[in-house]
């Protein structure tokens, strides 16, 4: 019979805790952990994948927006000034004999936009000039809309003429309005 | 007295054997040990990353939103002002034709354009020369024409015509009611 010596039993006890402990480990923090953390590997990769979708949509949407703003840099840019009625007669004199502009209101918001009304008179040397007039303030620094009611009258050898115009801007206030607030929130 | 010329080692519980399965064991727990702080450590960065892209994902979704605002108000002004440019280059055109309207006899002293009518003031040789030239062509475009005239200065007639369209939107809700009825 042989016989078990003593090396054999400490080599023995010390595999039986080395197993005890390994399985503890395994049991209690490895394979708990191993699956959290897959699935926060999986987590992430999907949030991964989310996040280059937004950046996509957020490419695009960023390209329409340049490429819109350069298409329409005249019309954004006279959305955003406020009208100026001096300016206004200093570009526009030069078609009409004579160019006074009455009074500016403000009238209802339209479409988010607010709106001013300005009632002009003038006297111009034939109908051609009112109709360069109207060819010029579509390449205004404002959004003008000529509206009626349009008089003309025949004053000798000129024509005196008087017709409304509504100024549209994002929110700013016409200078030389005293009636209303010097700025409006959008 | 001495039994044995060699000295005698010491006996110590770490023979070779033990001290090779405890270098062994001991890789094994480092091995196990380090395996679990790589999880803990890698657990935490996922976190740290995960919180990191969610916030990258409020940024780009608050641009995103931001932008969109951007080219509706664009698009919105794009569609306003092409509306007004027509209706400016629609004004001019009108204003145009109703010039060429008005024969070389008939001189006009006052036009006045109003949103659904026009009041045209002037001076006619007389009543036949303004009803063919000027009234029957006024009145294939207005609805209602009225005209009037006083004598002028030699023999010519001073006229007024006034002419107006009917509402269009009236029009539409007249027809409207008329089909209920049917």
């Amino acid at each position: 019979m042989t016989s078990i010596n003593r090396q054999s039993i400490y080599i023995l006890i010390l595999s039986t805790f080395l197993l005890i402990f390994v399985l503890i480990f395994s049991l209690k923090f490895l394979i708990p952990h191993g699956k959290e953390y897959r699935e926060q590997r999986s987590q992430l990769s999907f949030a991964r994948a989310d996040l280059r979708r937004w950046k996509n949509f957020d490419d695009e949407t960023y390209a329409t927006l340049k490429t819109l703003q350069s298409d329409n840099r005249h019309i954004i840019e006279a959305f955003e000034s406020s009208f100026n009625e001096q300016r206004f007669i200093k570009t526009y004199k030069k078609l009409f004999n004579t160019l006074s502009l009455s009074k500016t209101k403000r009238l209802d918001s339209q479409d988010g936009f607010e709106v001013y009304q300005v009632t002009t008179s003038s006297q111009i040397s034939s109908p051609e000039v009112f109709y360069n007039f109207l060819d010029e303030v579509n390449k205004s620094d404002w959004i003008i809309g000529v509206n009626f009611p349009i008089n003309f009258k025949r004053n000798g050898e000129v024509i005196s003429s008087s017709f409304s115009m509504k100024v549209y801007c994002n929110g700013t206030v016409p200078s030389n309005d005293s009636n209303t607030s010097k700025e409006v929130k959008k | 007295m001495r039994y044995s010329y060699i000295i005698p080692r010491k006996k110590s519980i770490f023979t070779a054997e033990i001290r090779l399965v405890i270098t062994f064991f001991s890789m094994t727990i480092f091995m196990l040990v380090g395996t679990y702080s790589f999880l803990l450590y890698k657990d935490t960065m996922f976190i740290k990353d995960k919180r990191l892209i969610e916030n990258q994902k409020i940024v780009f979704q608050k641009n995103t939103k931001e932008m969109e605002a951007q080219i509706l108000l664009i698009e919105k002004q794009n569609s306003l002002s092409q509306k007004i440019f027509t209706k400016n280059s629609v004004l001019k055109d009108s204003i145009k034709n109703l010039f060429d309207l008005v024969p070389q006899r008939i001189t006009l002293s006052e036009a006045k354009l109003l949103e659904n009518g026009l009041i045209l003031y002037g001076i006619t040789p007389n009543k036949d020369v303004y009803n063919f030239m000027l009234h029957a062509p006024l009145r294939s475009i207005f609805h209602k024409t009225y005209s009037s005239f006083y004598p002028a200065k030699g023999g010519w007639l001073r006229f007024v015509s006034t002419n107006y369209m009917d509402d269009e939107t009236d029009e539409i809700l007249d027809e409207n009611k008329g089909e209920k009825h049917d």
